[in-house]
C-alpha cells in the first residue's frame, strides 16, 4: 500500500488517483475550511508559484474537525471569503482528516509519519497547544492530525519523506522541496 | 435590483443574504463558484474573487458582510 494506491476526490467532486501524480513531488495538506484569516493558504500558494514548473504539486484537503477559530488570529475578524481561498492548487472534497472516518489517505499517512510534537519556537504553539487542551485535549494524543495545516512531504517515488506540523510555516519547508525535485 | 455574488459554504455570504431579506430587500444570488460569468463580472466588479460582494447598480459594492456599509450602499 502506497500513496498512489488512493482515489481521492476533488472539490468539483471528480475522482482523482494519486497515481497521476507520480514523478512529482507532492504537499499533502490538511486545510481550514473556514473563511477568515488564514495565512498558511498564502505561505502554500508561494511555494506553489514558485515550484509547480520544477514538479511541485500541492494537494489541499479541507476539514472542518478543528475549531472556527485559528489559533492566534482572532483580532484579525475578516467578514469574507474567498473564492478557492486564493490558491490555484487543487483542492480536493471535505472530510475528516482525523478520528475513525478519517480519509483513508490520512490514516495512512499519519501512520507513515508519526507526531514528534510542535516546533515550539512558532509564534503559535503556545496558543495553539492551550486551544487543543481546552477545546480537544484527545487530539493530542497519537499521532493523528492535530490542527489545520499539518503538512506531508512525499517525494517522486511515493515515499513519505517528512511530516510537518501546523507550526511550521510553508516558507521554511522550501529546503526540503528543493532537496526532492 | 439587489446581487450579492457568493460562494457555497461561505458563512459571510449567508449572513449577508439573511441581514437582507431580514430588511425585506429581493435580491439576487449569484454563486460565482458555478458560474464562470457571475465569477467573471465579481472580478470586474471588486478586483479580486472574495465574496459576498453586495452591489446594487453593478458599479458600487461592498465587499464582506458590513452592515453599515450594506445600508449606505442600499440607501443610495
Amino acid at each position: 500500500m502506497g500513496v498512489y494506491d488512493f482515489t481521492v476526490k476533488t472539490n468539483k467532486g471528480v475522482e482523482k488517483s494519486l497515481a497521476d501524480y507520480k514523478g512529482k513531488v507532492l504537499l499533502i495538506v490538511n486545510t481550514a475550511s473556514k473563511c477568515g484569516f488564514t495565512p498558511q493558504f498564502e505561505g502554500l500558494q508561494k511555494l506553489y508559484t514558485q515550484y509547480k514548473d520544477k514538479g511541485l504539486e500541492i494537494l489541499g484537503f479541507p476539514c472542518n474537525q478543528f475549531a472556527e477559530q485559528d489559533p492566534g488570529s482572532a483580532e484579525e475578524i475578516q467578514t469574507f471569503c474567498k473564492l478557492n481561498y486564493g490558491v490555484t492548487f487543487q483542492i480536493f472534497e471535505k472530510g475528516d482528516v482525523r478520528g475513525e472516518n478519517a480519509q483513508p489517505l490520512f490514516k495512512y499517512l499519519t501512520a507513515q509519519k508519526k507526531f514528534e510534537g510542535f516546533n515550539k519556537n512558532h509564534p503559535i504553539a503556545e496558543k495553539l497547544e492551550e486551544a487543543l487542551k481546552a477545546n480537544f485535549p484527545e487530539y493530542l494524543e497519537g499521532d493523528g492530525i492535530k490542527w489545520n495545516f499539518t503538512k506531508f512531504l512525499i517525494d517522486k517515488e511515493g515515499n513519505v519523506i517528512k511530516r510537518f506540523e501546523p507550526t511550521t510555516d510553508p516558507a521554511d519547508i522550501a529546503p526540503e522541496i528543493e532537496k526532492l525535485l | 435590483m439587489v446581487t450579492v455574488y457568493s460562494i457555497t459554504n461561505c458563512p459571510w455570504c449567508d449572513k449577508t443574504k439573511k441581514y437582507l431579506a431580514s430588511k425585506g430587500v429581493e435580491f439576487e444570488v449569484r454563486n460565482i463558484e458555478e458560474n464562470e460569468d457571475f465569477a467573471k463580472e465579481c472580478l470586474q466588479l471588486s478586483g479580486d474573487t472574495m465574496v459576498p460582494v453586495t452591489t446594487v447598480d453593478g458599479k458600487n459594492f461592498v465587499l464582506g458582510f458590513d452592515k453599515a456599509k450594506i445600508d449606505e450602499l442600499l440607501a443610495g
